[in-house]
């Protein structure tokens, strides 16, 4: 588009809901490094692709928008490393990450409950606050902190997947886990944009309501994409279904 | 390519455009090359096709224990393909499959099974099908079809009178006349990348949906096995396509054979 090489996007979580929406509707934009734990993107990937059964050697265009699914636990440093390597090195740089991966589980009785919820925070806080801190930080470390003029021209930048259970308290689905880290995700969102300002990079986080219960899946990864092609930085984005 | 031929009447397997619900199915690189499609048929073709197995499996055909250690009964489509079924047999369906399974040395020669697996069951073990086939002497022409059945499949004729020699070339699997499927209910078929993976359960499982398939080249390397055992009646056709010994030998070598 306008002579313009494509964007790069390292998208995580690519397999679930929102990971796979945001393929679907984008993989013809941006080259994506799709990072999936264990469920690949309903699109094709490299090891995915349509065959016509009719002329089996004819190259389809659904084809020609592949993305590049890569398997990674993201709560293992090593492994988020390598993701970051494998950026690199089949595209050359990043323009857009989306941290979208989370794990959402609850508990089902109270927080009582013996150790439940304890044990599942450290999942959260590894999955939702670690694993985009650490994807974030050494995306800079390794590309962006010195290329400020290269990211300002490709307009780079993060944008965290959160959700309103980060701001607001929703009883008896046991989500005290999932929200604190959710809320520890949009603070993590202004010191990242603070800091990574610096050299041109901006962040921002967007907030939704319960896909596809209560927003429409297409609406927030339309939003990821609405940041990606703006100025804002630091910014919270709400997507709860109303106007505006 | 709207699907019919702008001229004269459409060739080979152009002539299951009509058939066919769709023109997508997706080619998997992993855990080895295999293909997978959901909604292969028309509605209205699936709903013959389906309802010609139910006749059979009513009618008691599809009985004969299948004898490879599979809690299963099956029956060989060839005695009774008088019905929409018989598709399976075509020169156009044996073309669509070697093609998309990207095997150019078929012999033409066809081998289907309607199996029926009851509720529970235990799961199978690896295997990767490379397995000899023998037909008769007289291969069949480019638009003909050889089945199996008039000679001994497994081990050719005991007498030593005079037949042909193949390995399976394709295999594949259609499911139909099933109860809709849920996660949890067991029954897929699963894909390996070595026996050992099968073993551990590490691989790709492919649900017994109906109206849907998966194929693959058979090759030293195409473990496959029914995968843990379905909560509700399993039904599928499995086919198997077939090439000259010749090839396997020249490609995998003659060790790679898997007699019966």
């Amino acid at each position: 588009m306008h002579g313009e090489p494509r964007r790069v996007c390292l998208l995580t979580g690519a397999g679930g809901l929102l990971g796979s929406e945001f393929c679907r509707r984008y993989a013809g934009e941006y080259d994506i490094l799709a990072v999936c734990r264990t469920r690949a993107p309903a699109v094709p990937t490299q090891h995915e692709q349509y065959v016509d059964p009719l002329a089996p050697d004819e190259h389809l265009w659904e084809n020609r928008g592949a993305v590049h699914a890569v398997y990674a636990d993201l709560t293992d440093p090593h492994d988020v490393e390598r993701v970051i390597e494998v950026a690199l090195a089949r595209f050359g740089g990043v323009d857009l990450l989306v941290n979208n991966a989370a794990h959402l589980g609850g508990y089902p009785h109270t927080m009582l409950d013996g150790d439940a919820a304890l044990l599942d925070l450290e999942t959260h806080l590894l999955t939702n606050v670690v694993a985009p801190f650490r994807l974030a930080l050494r995306l800079a470390q390794e590309s962006w902190q010195h290329r400020a003029a290269d990211n300002h021209a490709r307009r780079r930048n993060v944008v965290n997947v959160s959700s309103l259970s980060g701001t607001h308290t929703y009883p008896f689905l046991g989500q005290a886990g999932y929200g604190a880290s959710k809320a520890a995700l949009n603070a993590l969102t202004g010191h990242q944009a603070h800091e990574f300002g610096r050299f041109g990079v901006r962040v921002n986080v967007v907030v939704p309501d319960s896909f596809p219960a209560r927003v429409a899946t297409s609406a927030v990864a339309d939003a990821v994409v609405r940041l990606d092609r703006g100025d804002a930085t630091g910014e919270a984005v709400v997507v709860d279904g109303r106007a505006g | 390519m709207s699907g019919r031929e702008e001229q004269g009447e459409a060739a080979g397997p152009a002539r299951l455009a009509g058939v066919l619900a769709h023109r997508r199915w997706v080619r998997r690189a992993l855990p080895f090359p295999h293909v997978v499609a959901s909604d292969v048929f028309t509605d209205e073709v699936y709903a013959a096709l389906e309802a010609d197995f139910v006749r059979l499996l009513d009618g008691g055909a599809i009985s004969q224990p299948s004898g490879s250690g599979y809690e299963a009964t099956w029956a060989r489509l060839a005695e009774h393909a008088d019905g929409p079924l018989s598709l399976f047999l075509s020169r156009e369906w044996h073309d669509l499959l070697a093609g998309v399974a990207g095997v150019g040395t078929t012999t033409g020669d066809v081998s289907v099974g309607l199996h029926h697996h009851e509720p529970g069951g235990a799961p199978g073990w690896p295997h990767n099908d490379l397995n000899p086939g023998w037909f008769p002497e007289d291969a069949p022409g480019p638009s003909e079809t050889g089945v199996d059945g008039l000679v001994d499949y497994h081990h050719g004729p005991a007498d030593g009178s005079a037949a042909r020699e193949t390995v399976r070339a394709v295999s594949a699997l259609f499911y139909l006349a099933n109860p809709p499927w849920a996660e949890g209910d067991g029954g897929e078929t699963g894909l390996y990348d070595s026996v050992a993976a099968g073993a551990r359960a590490e691989g790709v499982l492919v649900p017994p949906v109906n109206n849907s398939l998966v194929l693959f080249e058979c090759t030293p390397y195409s473990w496959h096995a029914y995968a843990r055992a379905s909560r509700h009646q399993r039904n599928s056709l499995v086919m198997w396509l077939h090439r000259p010994k010749q090839d396997v030998v020249e490609r995998w070598g003659e060790s790679s054979l898997v007699h019966w």
